[in-house]
């Protein structure tokens, strides 16, 4: 037969300590709170910054140039990156991969043909595949082929949106502007000519270029520019963090430029889940320090009580069974503390969701499982820390 | 079911009662059926001897040994099962929770490891004269009555032995026997032993064997 920890029960006595009782389920409940908010808005950033962040496979993609001064300036040699500085940078270990871009050195004219009557002088430039955002499978190139595809900025495109009225020129969408043919007219220096079609396969939010694929630049370099040693004056650079202190001083010593646009965006995602991750841990000490004011009232209860205990162990009692019935009396309450916890954290995502975010998609209204894990590991911590400390005490009666 | 003696005696003794005591610094051993009465005047060590044998204290030189294993080596879980299963105690300062009724304080040792059905402690109360007493706080009890109630308390369970630490010391010699007698009967329902400790010799306990401490 199961021995009934009922009559046990008005043994322990409690009565006169509600209050401080009460006090640590409330700081409990704040604490878990905090954190389990903590959690669910570090995740929210990573999902609502993850998507449009610079990063692509975890990394920071910037483009550097060497600073133009008055001293340097007129002297291609300086403000171009040679061999050396390329290989340079590449050794250094916060860099993971380097590609320069490479510039046209020869005249470039567009036309859009008959339907825009527009025709520019103009610049291409080639860079890795790999550092470009968006590559479809159709940017490629190959000798003899009349078609260009251009991967084009989105800046670039909305600078155009903003000057096109005032020419007479239509405003283009991004679907639009990809089915524009334009027509790309290369110079060569003894008069020689040659028109190939071109049109836009992607916009990079990325590259600030207009971006053709290397090999044909690599050709065209050769045929109009009679060059093959093109140094180039923007280099891409790979890098796992774009704020790391190292490679900024690198870049100030060098006396690079870089374009700090591209990294602010990181830097707030960072400041935000810094602050968070802050809150966080401030949930987790308030956790800790409302665990050990309960387990003061734990200690208490049973020094109030420890003649009964005393007896009930000096009559067989186990002390096992004791600990295990005494630190289950709290198992309700601190399920209860941390269900109340994890509804608010629920009702707060589901408000910032629906009234801060307007429902974005990239969100959901539901809480993360790594919130509802987090509650669960703090509900069974909770109950092993009174657990141990219950057997403990009870011990020390025996 | 033996419970043995080995040389103990308490670490606040000095050695001079081992010359006049029967049993410290002796080796004894009581068996199961045996009705042990140990004589002892006031300060010569009987309600520890009584703590000592129920496993509370082990401030003594020497050995106690039940069934070969020594309390010494005993774990706080095995003298849990010490006390539930084989080992029963009446103490002399009684030991009730005085906040429980009298039904409260026995039903908490019978749910243990229940020898009799719950009805049995109506009908022990009644036969001891204190069955009007059940539904009354212990503390309000006369200390002849919660006697009685611990007396009954140690009755709940299944045991080898039976300790009595001075039992009567606040009964009559009429509610006395009675008690006495019941004891007798539920010791030999489990073919147990008794080890009665008192100030004097009482004629209505038929001891097997006396000692004098």
């Amino acid at each position: 037969m199961a021995v009934s920890f009922k009559p046990i029960r008005s043994l322990m006595q409690t009565g006169t300590n509600t209050g401080s009782r009460w006090f640590s389920y409330i700081g409990l409940g704040i604490g878990v709170l905090l954190l389990l908010c903590s959690i669910q808005m570090y995740i929210n950033i990573q999902q609502l910054l993850g998507s449009e962040s610079q990063r692509k496979d975890g990394s920071d993609f910037i483009s550097i140039s060497k600073t133009i001064t008055n001293e340097t300036m007129g002297q291609l040699e300086k403000n171009l990156f040679n061999a050396n500085d390329i290989s340079e940078i590449a050794a250094k270990p916060f860099i993971e991969g380097v590609s320069p871009l490479t510039a046209n050195r020869f005249r470039v004219q567009l036309s859009a043909g008959d339907i825009i009557p527009f025709s520019t002088d103009m610049f291409l430039e080639s860079l890795d595949n790999n550092f470009i955002d968006t590559v479809p499978p159709n940017f490629t190139w190959q000798e003899g082929q009349n078609y260009i595809p251009i991967v084009f900025s989105s800046d670039f495109l909305e600078i155009y949106n903003v000057f096109a009225p005032g020419y007479g020129l239509p405003q283009l969408s991004a679907e639009t502007a990809s089915q524009v043919v334009v027509f790309i007219t290369c110079y060569g220096p003894n008069g020689e000519k040659q028109t190939f079609r071109g049109s836009i396969v992607a916009l990079s939010d990325r590259v600030n270029s207009i971006i053709v694929p290397k090999n044909f630049l690599d050709w065209a370099n050769n045929k109009f520019g009679n060059t093959t040693d093109v140094k180039a004056s923007r280099l891409y650079i790979k890098t796992k963090d774009a704020n790391n202190p190292d490679f900024l001083t690198y870049l100030q010593q060098k006396n690079y430029k870089v374009n700090k646009d591209k990294t602010k965006f990181g830097r707030v995602k960072q400041v935000l889940q810094g602050i968070f991750s802050g809150l966080g841990i401030f949930g987790l000490l308030v956790v800790i320090l409302a665990l050990m004011l309960f387990s003061f009232y734990l200690q208490l209860m049973i020094a109030r009580s420890k003649d009964n205990l005393q007896l009930l162990l000096m009559m067989g009692y186990s002390p096992n069974w004791l600990s295990k019935n005494v630190s289950k009396q709290f198992i309700p309450v601190y399920i209860l503390v941390v269900l109340v916890a994890l509804a608010f954290t629920e009702g707060m995502q589901w408000a910032f969701h629906h009234f801060a975010m307007f429902d974005r998609p990239e969100l959901s209204s539901m809480l993360h499982w790594t919130v509802l894990s987090t509650a669960i590991f703090l509900i069974g911590l909770s109950l092993l820390t009174n657990y141990r400390m219950v057997k403990k005490l009870l011990y020390k009666l025996v | 079911m033996q419970l043995q003696l080995q040389q103990v005696l308490p670490v606040y003794f000095d050695e001079n009662h081992r010359t006049q005591s029967e049993v410290w610094r002796k080796d004894l051993t009581f068996t199961k059926g045996e009705y042990i009465k140990i004589v002892a005047p006031s300060g010569s060590g009987k309600t520890s001897l009584m703590h000592f044998l129920y496993g509370m204290r082990n401030e003594y030189n020497g050995n106690i040994v039940y069934n070969s294993a020594n309390l010494r080596n005993y774990t706080p879980e095995d003298f849990a099962g010490y006390r539930k299963d084989h080992v029963s105690i009446v103490f002399q300062d009684l030991r009730l929770f005085p906040e429980q009724t009298v039904q409260e304080n026995i039903e908490l040792k019978r749910q243990l490891n229940p020898f009799h059905p719950a009805e049995k402690i109506k009908e022990m109360a009644e036969r001891l004269g204190i069955g009007n007493k059940l539904a009354s706080r212990s503390r309000i009890c006369s200390y002849g009555e919660q006697q009685r109630v611990a007396i009954i308390r140690s009755l709940m369970q299944p045991f080898d032995f039976l300790l009595l630490d001075e039992p009567f010391s606040h009964l009559d010699d009429k509610n006395s026997q009675n008690a006495m007698q019941l004891m007798l009967e539920e010791a030999k329902l489990r073919n147990a032993a008794i080890i009665f400790a008192d100030l004097e010799r009482i004629d209505w306990f038929p001891y097997t064997r006396i000692f004098h401490l």
